[in-house]
């Protein structure tokens, strides 16, 4: 119980920000970086931002039979580095997290590895400087670096996915420290992914997708939407990845600006990659991806990757020149695991 | 300066699961097998059945697979395993 306050969390006193630092590894409560030390004056700055009381239910977990309140999100928020106002995306995410479709238990237990990616859209996205523009998967930006790792911390020390202890993952990807985006709407044509989603324009969502790491799709040549189009179904048709489940094409603005000067939309590519984006039962045979022996009819029995074009999410993000978009497929190699998609409530 | 750090961790929800009564022998009993939806944990269970089946008398056998391994069993599946069955056992599968 902490003194003066409403906050229930158990309190370590330690002398001095350094050790205090020290102390959250020496307890195992990071994840392998230094975190920021949270006090009682800091996480009721944060629940004030959420307009939150400590004791509110976030997230239930039912196979951990964990229950996070708005107190322990905020805790975790201050350690990631988030500002107080970064707790209406965390709140959203972790509400989409909880929606049974996620398989929340499953997707952060399992040996696939995965992350949990969080897309951005709407207006959020400039109030907080959430990055959908260069490097969009990389460094610099606070309020990607922050929200994605509040997430990872949440589901360390809230949801107990300890590495090697309820995260099995045998090798994880860097994603795991944070993997926050917004979608570049400036730089897209088309609708955005929200509005796909069935939420207003000018409604601010996160989308939460249980996620393999990017894989680069590099075409600088070609010049045409078919050819990208060719690249990207070719990246998603690999063995390595290829299954049944959802996946993200996060196509950078140089592709866009092709795509749609050849008069593509996000029907049309999804549609396409669909088609293309396919493997014989004998190559999924061959590579181990399906069981048993190569039969007759194997070798013209065509698979897809996804129960269908809808399956596949396309989003705009990325900045300045490069013809370098990305595809990131699910952890679930079927329908364990989907995409789930919330409004923040600001 | 002494900063008072706050515990950042969720531990478990405390619950009862008491043990179900036992049975002694699978004699005249009807056997549940629930798959978790892995490749070959049907098989392996196919198996386990085959065994007790050469040690008891077993009436009949219930099988049932999960959607997937990831997801919790549904209530359906757990109600038809309880009503029919008089021990279950389950396996994973990979």
């Amino acid at each position: 119980m902490t003194g003066g306050t409403r906050l229930t969390a158990a309190e370590h006193p330690v002398d001095g920000w350094s050790a205090a630092i020290e102390a959250y590894f020496d307890r195992g409560w990071t994840d392998g970086l230094p975190v920021v030390p949270a006090t009682a004056s800091g996480v009721e700055r944060f629940l004030d931002a959420a307009r939150l009381s400590p004791d509110a239910i976030v997230l239930k977990e039912p196979v951990r039979r964990r229950v996070v309140t708005a107190e322990k999100v905020a805790i975790n928020a201050l350690m990631a580095g988030c500002r107080p106002e970064y707790m209406l995306v965390l709140l959203a995410a972790l509400d989409a997290m909880a929606d049974d479709a996620f398989t929340l238990h499953g997707s952060i237990t399992s040996t696939g590895g995965a992350a949990t990616l969080l897309v951005v859209n709407g207006p959020i996205r400039q109030t907080l400087s959430i990055n959908g523009g260069a490097n969009v998967f990389g460094p610099g930006w606070r309020a990607n670096a922050t929200i994605g790792r509040a997430i990872r911390l949440i589901t360390l020390n809230c949801l107990g996915a300890l590495p090697g202890v309820l995260d099995r993952s045998t090798q994880g990807h860097p994603g795991k420290y944070t993997y926050c985006i917004a979608e570049n709407e400036e730089e897209s044509p088309w609708e955005p992914l929200h509005v796909e989603r069935g939420f207003a324009r000018e409604a601010s969502t996160v989308t939460v997708f249980a996620a393999e790491s990017p894989h680069n799709v590099l075409t600088h040549y070609g010049q045409t939407a078919e050819a990208i189009i060719v690249a990207l179904a070719d990246t998603m048709a690999a063995l390595g990845s290829f299954s049944p489940g959802q996946s993200f094409v996060v196509v950078a603005p140089e592709h866009v600006a092709m795509l749609a000067r050849d008069g593509w939309d996000k029907p049309r590519i999804k549609a396409a990659l669909h088609a293309r984006a396919r493997r014989t039962r004998a190559d999924l045979k061959r590579g181990g991806k399906l069981p048993g022996a190569i039969e007759p009819g194997d070798e013209h029995a065509w698979v897809h990757r996804g129960e269908g074009p809808e399956d596949i999410h396309v989003i705009v993000a990325g900045g300045g020149p490069g013809g370098h978009s990305a595809f990131i497929p699910s952890w679930s190699r079927a329908r364990n695991s989907l995409v789930v998609t919330r409004e923040i409530r600001a | 300066m002494i900063v008072r750090i706050l515990d950042p961790t969720v531990t478990a929800e405390p619950t009862e699961s008491p043990m179900a009564k036992r049975i002694g022998t699978l004699d005249g009993k009807v056997l549940g097998l629930l798959a978790n939806g892995k490749v070959n944990g049907d098989r392996l269970l196919d198996l386990v059945a085959d065994e007790l089946r050469a040690r008891y008398d077993v009436r009949d056998v219930v099988r049932l697979q999960k959607r997937g391994a990831s997801v919790v069993a549904e209530d359906t599946m757990f109600e038809h395993l309880a009503s029919r069955c008089d021990a279950v056992v389950t396996a994973i599968g990979d």
